[in-house]
């Protein structure tokens, strides 16, 4: 398998998980939101940190493509 | 001559679409995934900012929810069997209520349901909206019957003398 193929199924993964995390992130934002209406003050702290959570996976995954560019470049 | 020179120059000059978007057809799938990629961390970046300003909103609101607030005389209470008052500001109209086995209870009055205003049916011993017939479990704030899902944010009542204040907002 090529460096090349390899790479697309690599960043297929990663973009379907990535996706998988915001779809997680836009439920929070909802429950959130909700939470925020009816008073619920208890819920937004918690939700923000899991959030938070959720975009350093991210921000890491995202470390990780373009790292492995790099990589593929210098060969 | 100079007609020549011009003619090649534009020949080999890159078109705008390739300077626009210089990917090959076979590096275009690489590609894209990858922009992707970045496209949806900026998203989660910002999904983040906004569910920190959401909790940062509902310190700021609700900060005032602990205030006491002087709502009113218990004789009045006794008289009618319930008493309206706002709390914890002047938006937020919420009813307190003696029940036949003399409890106090206090809940806001604002139905869960879209927001109608409830009142006290003495007969059924419970919190009743008339807008869409919902009801409300009178020492709990829970929904027993109708359209609402969720329980009335209930108030904490502290009784000195003839007077009753509202010390606390549970949600």
């Amino acid at each position: 398998m090529s460096v090349r193929t390899q790479g697309t199924t690599l960043f297929t993964a990663i973009l379907i998980l990535v996706g998988t995390t915001v779809v997680v992130q836009l439920w929070l934002l909802t429950v959130s939101t909700e939470a925020l209406l009816i008073g619920q003050v208890k819920t937004l702290v918690p939700a923000a940190v899991g959030s938070s959570v959720l975009l350093l996976i991210n921000a890491c995954l995202l470390r990780y493509v373009s790292r492995f560019d790099r990589d593929v470049e210098r060969e | 001559m100079t007609n020549e020179t011009k003619e090649c120059a534009s020949c080999n000059k890159t078109p705008k679409w390739k300077q626009d978007f210089p990917i090959e057809w076979e590096g275009d799938h690489y590609v894209t995934r990858r922009e992707m990629v970045k496209f949806m961390t900026l998203g989660s970046l910002l999904l983040a900012g906004a569910n920190w300003i959401a909790a940062i909103a509902g310190q700021l609101l609700h900060r005032g929810s602990k205030a006491e607030r002087d709502i009113g005389a218990v004789s009045a209470l006794e008289r009618t069997g319930s008493l309206l008052f706002r709390y914890p500001t002047d938006q937020d109209p919420c009813i307190a209520v003696r029940t036949p086995d003399g409890k106090l209870v206090a809940y806001s009055q604002v139905c869960t349901h879209l927001s109608c205003a409830v009142v006290y049916d003495k007969a059924d011993n419970a919190l009743v909206c008339p807008c869409h017939h919902g009801v409300f479990n009178i020492y709990e704030g829970s929904p027993v019957a109708g359209p609402p899902t969720r329980p009335l944010p209930r108030i904490k009542l502290e009784q000195r003398g003839d007077r009753l204040f509202a010390t606390e907002l549970e949600a």
